[in-house]
């Protein structure tokens, strides 16, 4: 505990005008308005109904482009900066001001995101150029439009130089992701899926609105780098912030935290993330699993000085991602839908992005957003090719021995890659990734951290089962298969899987190599004296979650010595995890081994003994039914909104609409039909009424001070 | 005189495309004959050109009406509302006809056919509404005035087969004569109570009057009967009764004429009036407050007239009975803010109005004009252009913000609060927000509720009147840009240049001249 607020450190404070001198590379702003180009050439095509490919090739030219334009400013990068575009709100009076110009604050942090947003983001456009073709000339369009919007909307999330830009990408992401989720709009259940992402991430963002109104209200300003002048002016001491009371510092990490795990799909508000598998694929690869999702970390961290002016929002933040990582491995465990299974693994491992964040590792959580990103994305690939090619068939009791067929094997062997990864596989960038989280959990002191690891750790035994589960099931045994729903007019009988073609091989080739790869960095030197952690540490830590990077701040350096530093087993607990995390990793491997390729049978049987029995009945069915959340949901939430909604529709349709809007409506009503007489239609009636009205007006007004005069003295005489 | 003749030239532009248009009708050549609506916009744009040009050349000082720069402002915006006039009335008359003739089913026979006819009547009303803001003296005030109605009259009538636009033309014609003869009987006061006809020397002997304690009690009652009379031309209650049953019979084209041109006329004609007396005292309470019953009565019988209908016609033709109250506000308050919210309504008025008309003038169900709110239901499936522009017109009318009604609406209230008229302002709001609700009935109708199953599908039938009610729709919505010009327009139209108010004896040679 006394660690976490020690560690609120003075954060990399470089002074505006030191940031303006700088030369600001302008064609920089390209690589945000490059999707919205797309999305504009994409509108064209979609008005002259252009039915063919042009569409997709618009949207990968412009996202590579963006990906060239980001790579050439982390090329050129040298420090943060900021590149103004235009002057968009400014409002200034007398003691205060509201500035939220649109403008990039390029830092290393941002160039992380963006590399792998704008990369993973053009690699997925490929990839769903092949395999939305079924719909060219129909929804082709629409879909690479949202894939646009969405590529705009997250570039400004990452690359906005202040909270008020971040929120409109924020928002921007959320409406993109109900898009696409809702793409198959003909489906019920995309349309229900597309609804509930939208309405549980508005929860989070009612968070992140009034989170951005507490830090305008706290520091006077939504800006980064005024943010970090104002906590560097207070020397980050909570108790010098006196606004409204001084409450305020300690509600912004909160609220926050509330719009991450709303964007970010933890504990309690994650039922939108599974249900969000709806969408195409490659829409769940890019936004539900590699991009999108990680916006959440991404906003921690970028805020990270706010979270460490509240002593328990960090340990917050680690005991959520902790027990959503443990809580969806569970329920990954028991489902039968291959991309189901993927999205709680999603869900499980943003877990354990945010348990890095809040254990003082965002060097972690930012290495395990980077890995994750390529080893999840071909993960998803993967299952859309198999769902593509076996007609939407996901069900993993239904498909086996995928390996030995024609054309499959690309597809078996680099989800092979990808299960390695995520399982923790020794040597792949996912064990090293998640080594830097779990190391952390036992260097930190902090409430219950050691419990927090060790929890951790047994969630990466049941990573490591799920996933294996999955591909033991699905790309190895004996060579069976039965066709999904989406036959196209098929027979199912003579049904044949049409394994994928060029650009889907193509992609998972290429993301699988990014995802064996993505382990270098680790290996990387550091240029800044006495960081260790490669590559990714050195981006992190020219950034505001600085404090979160091994070796980057005097106060990690005053425990540096083992003893106050926690241990596992009386090793040091970095290297303790290389071998800790290895053994858990092959012990849950063997589990799905034997369950699912050796004796899939023994699965089987240990399901009917387990419910067999009075006693543990209950595990598998809670498992299989997601633990009944959504249902808890329902009963707690949604039926007494329900019963209030349909209780106001009453009052609204009973009292307001039929006494208050059609009573007051019908006086006028009634006094037209009192008036309507007067219309009759008759040319002499007219006549009288005009002549008549214009004598009568005429002599009252004429006679107005006598008949004054003469209701005055009538009143007068009447009232004493 | 060479100066007044010179200021008449649009006048008389209109005057000659009158003649050409009459002659044109009854040629035999029927490429002439279907080309009269264009040959009248021709003029009407060349009068358009003419006015600035005609009043850049010379200076006012020296003029004689009352409001010497009223002109400029009022004949633009006459020229060009009666562009889309003309346009609205675009193959509608002898449409029929023409077609038999050119079918070779029919003869050309010259007291047949009317286009021409009515395409000079037009032009000859646009020319009365010019020739009110030349006005000097009362005679040439009633004169241009009657040059407004008189044609109007036959419009209406020239629906030839259709009955009920006999019986309008007949009731317009008989309660218009009524009218005519009130304004006469105040003018006729008038000039008892001054001694001249002459509306500067009316004007000097209204002063005269004040300073010795108030305007004679003759000259107020002449001054409200002649009001009286003129609230027939802009439709407001009492005088209002007619509007209706004329707007509903007359053909939609006419019924946008009549609810712009004459109101139009009628409102310069009130204000040229009581400039005589002037705004700077206040005017005197008998006329103020019979103006502000007569609003307050024209607001509320207009809105709550236009809730019971069934006819989009009469809904329509009750609204802009509305309408002609809300400019009352304006009068009342009186000059820099009150006027130039007037005039500036005026404008806005005049084309939303004709594009509300012009998408009923452009459809057509089962071969008929369209009439009933019913035939509105579901217009968007029949033309989407039709539906939109109805809800855009319409929501102009009704102010909603962003659109050009709104902005006309705020200068109107504003002026009224300025002039602290508080109670009248609240009867304003309150009967504009009575007004939404048969407004934004006819939005939904055309954009939301479903076509009505029986019957033929309501269709658009004529193109001229569905481009107008596009562009008056386009103009709705891109107006508010040129607000800010038209407001410094509308503000010249009403500044009387100082030099104007010494004008104690402007000798009776000129008198005798004109009259």
């Amino acid at each position: 505990m006394i660690s976490i607020m020690q560690s609120i450190v003075a954060t990399p404070v470089v002074p505006i005008d030191q940031l303006l001198d700088q030369v600001a590379p302008s064609w920089a702003q390209f690589i945000l308005w490059m999707p919205l180009i797309s999305l504009a050439l994409c509108g064209l095509c979609g008005a002259f109904k252009v039915k063919s490919k042009a569409p997709a090739v618009i949207t990968i030219v412009s996202l590579a482009t963006s990906f060239v334009l980001t790579l050439m400013l982390y090329i050129g990068y040298e420090g943060a900066q900021i590149i103004p575009i235009f002057d968009w709100i400014q409002i200034h009076w007398s003691g205060g001001s509201f500035i939220a110009n649109f403008a990039l604050y390029i830092d290393s942090l941002t160039l992380l995101w963006m590399l792998f947003v704008t990369g993973l983001g053009t690699l997925i456009a490929i990839y769903a150029s092949e395999y939305m073709e079924h719909d060219v000339g129909k929804g082709y369009t629409r879909f690479f439009a949202g894939v646009s919007v969405f590529l705009f909307a997250m570039s400004c999330l990452v690359m906005g130089d202040n909270l008020l830009m971040l929120y409109l990408g924020w928002e921007g992401v959320g409406f993109a992701s109900y898009w696409l989720i809702g793409y198959f709009y003909q489906r019920p259940a995309a349309v229900a899926a597309a609804k509930k992402a939208f309405i549980v991430n508005r929860i989070g963002d009612l968070g992140l609105a009034l989170a951005i109104y507490l830090i305008w209200a706290t520091f006077g300003t939504i800006q980064y780098d005024g943010i970090a002048t104002a906590l560097a002016a207070h020397h980050g001491d909570a108790e010098t912030f006196t606004t409204f009371g001084g409450w305020t510092v300690h509600a912004i990490p909160y609220l926050l935290m509330l719009a991450a795990f709303g964007k970010s799909a933890q504990l309690p508000l994650y039922v939108w993330l599974p249900d969000a598998m709806e969408g195409p694929t490659p829409v769940s690869a890019l936004i539900h699993a590699a991009t999108m999702v990680t916006a959440g970390v991404y906003l921690i961290a970028r805020t990270y000085p706010l979270f460490q002016l509240d002593e328990y929002a960090l340990p917050t933040v680690a005991w959520v991602g902790g027990i959503t990582a443990l809580f969806a491995a569970t329920i990954g465990m028991a489902q039968y839908d291959i991309k189901r299974i993927m999205a709680y693994s999603t869900v499980s491992q943003l877990g354990y992005m945010f348990l890095g964040l809040g254990v003082l590792s965002s060097y972690g959580a930012a290495y395990h957003v980077f890995t994750h990103a390529f080893f999840k994305a071909v993960l998803f690939l993967t299952c859309g090719a198999i769902m593509h090619g076996f007609a939407g068939q996901l069900d993993l009791r239904k498909l086996s021995g995928l390996r030995k067929m024609r054309g499959w094997k690309i597809v078996s062997y680099t989800m092979l890659i990808g299960c390695l990864c995520l399982a923790g596989f020794p040597f792949t960038s996912g064990y090293f990734s998640k080594d830097a989280i779990l190391a952390e959990a036992f260097v930190t002191q902090g409430p219950g951290f050691k419990m927090l690891g060790w929890l951790a750790i047994f969630t990466a035994g049941l990573t490591a089962y799920y996933t294996f589960r999955v591909w033991f099931r699905v790309c190895c045994g004996p060579v069976h298969y039965e066709p999904g729903d989406e036959l196209h007019g098929d027979d199912p009988a003579t049904f044949h899987p049409h394994a994928p073609r060029i650009a889907i091989n193509f992609v998972l080739i290429a993301i699988a190599s990014g995802a064996i790869i993505a382990a270098l960095p680790y290996f990387m030197e550091n240029k800044t004296d006495g960081l260790t952690g490669g590559w990714v540490a050195e981006m992190v830590n020219d950034s505001p979650a600085k404090a979160g990077v091994p070796g980057a701040v005097a106060t990690h350096d005053a425990h540096g010595d083992h003893g106050a530093h926690g241990s596992i087993l009386g090793m040091d607990p970095h290297k303790a995890m290389y071998y800790i995390s290895a053994v858990v990793g092959m012990i849950g491997l063997g589990l799905a081994f034997f369950f699912h390729l050796a004796r899939r049978k023994a699965a089987d049987s240990l399901r009917s003994k387990l419910l067999a029995s009075n006693a543990t009945r209950w595990l598998p069915t809670a498992m299989e039914n997601k633990w009944y959340v959504d249902e808890f949901y329902i009963a707690t939430i949604r039926t007494p909104l329900w019963i209030l909604g349909k209780l106001f529709a009453l009052i609204d349709r009973g009292i307001i609409d039929g006494l208050l809007v059609n009573g007051i409506a019908g006086i006028p009503r009634a006094i037209a039909k009192w008036f309507s007489p007067l219309h009759n239609g008759a040319v002499q009636s007219y006549a009288v009424s005009m002549i008549g009205g214009a004598a009568l007006i005429v002599l009252l007004m004429m006679f107005m001070p006598e008949i004054m005069s003469f209701l005055q003295s009538t009143l007068i005489g009447a009232t004493p | 005189m060479a100066d007044r003749l010179w200021f008449l030239i649009p006048e008389f532009i209109l005057l000659a495309g009158a003649m050409v248009c009459a002659l044109g009708g009854i040629t035999k050549f029927a490429a002439v004959r279907r080309r009269i609506g264009f040959i009248a916009s021709v003029f009407l744009v060349i009068a358009c050109i003419a006015v600035p040009i005609v009043y850049g050349q010379q200076d006012r000082t020296h003029e004689e009406t009352m409001l010497p720069e009223l002109g400029y402002y009022v004949k633009i915006m006459v020229t060009f509302v009666g562009l889309l006039l003309v346009a609205t009335a675009g193959g509608l008359i002898d449409r029929g006809y023409e077609r038999a003739i050119g079918a070779g089913k029919d003869r050309f026979d010259a007291l047949r056919a009317s286009s021409g006819e009515f395409h000079a009547l037009l032009l000859l009303s646009l020319t009365g509404v010019m020739l009110i803001c030349e006005a000097r003296d009362l005679i040439w005030l009633f004169l241009a005035l009657e040059l407004v109605s008189l044609p109007t009259y036959v419009m209406v009538a020239i629906s030839r087969w259709s009955r009920t636009a006999q019986e309008a033309a007949m009731k317009y014609f008989f309660l218009g004569a009524l009218s005519a003869a009130l304004m006469l009987y105040g003018f006729a006061l008038l000039y008892a109570s001054t001694g001249t006809l002459v509306l500067q020397e009316i004007t000097a002997a209204f002063t005269e009057q004040q300073e010795n304690g108030g305007l004679v009690v003759l000259a107020q009652v002449g001054m409200l009967l002649a009001i009286f009379g003129l609230l027939y031309k802009i439709a407001a209650a009492p005088m209002h009764l007619y509007a209706p049953d004329v707007y509903q019979g007359a053909a939609s084209a006419v019924t946008a004429f009549l609810a712009f041109v004459p109101k139009t006329a009628g409102m310069i004609a009130i204000i040229i009036l009581l400039s005589t007396i002037g705004w700077e005292d206040g005017l005197p309470p008998a006329i103020e407050m019979a103006l502000w019953v007569v609003a307050v009565l024209t607001m509320i019988l207009g809105n709550i007239g236009a809730l019971l209908q069934r006819s989009a016609k009469r809904m329509l033709g009750y609204s802009s009975i509305a309408h002609s109250g809300y400019m009352l506000i304006g009068v009342i308050a009186g000059p820099e803010l009150g006027l130039q919210a007037v005039f500036v309504y005026l404008f806005i008025y005049g084309i939303t109005n004709t594009a509300a008309f012009a998408t009923l003038a452009s459809l057509s169900r089962n071969g008929k004009r369209v009439d009933s709110l019913e035939d509105l239901a579901g217009l968007y499936r029949a033309s989407p252009l039709a539906a939109a522009s109805m809800a855009v017109s319409c929501g102009s009318l009704l102010g909603i913000p962003p659109l050009f009604g709104f902005w006309g609406k705020l200068l109107l209230f504003a002026a009224g609060i300025a002039a602290g008229q508080i109670s009248l302002i609240i009867v304003a709001a309150v009967s504009s927000a009575i007004s939404a609700w048969y407004y934004l009935r006819l939005i939904g109708l055309a954009l939301l509720s479903s076509p009505q199953n029986h019957g033929e599908a309501t269709k658009v039938t004529l193109r001229w009147p569905l481009a107008v009610a596009v562009v008056g729709a386009c103009i709705a919505i891109a107006g508010p840009m040129v607000l800010e010009s038209m407001m410094t327009d509308a503000k010249e139209a009403i500044t009387v240049p100082e030099t104007e108010l010494v004008m104690p004896s402007l000798s009776l040679e000129v008198d005798g001249e004109t009259t």
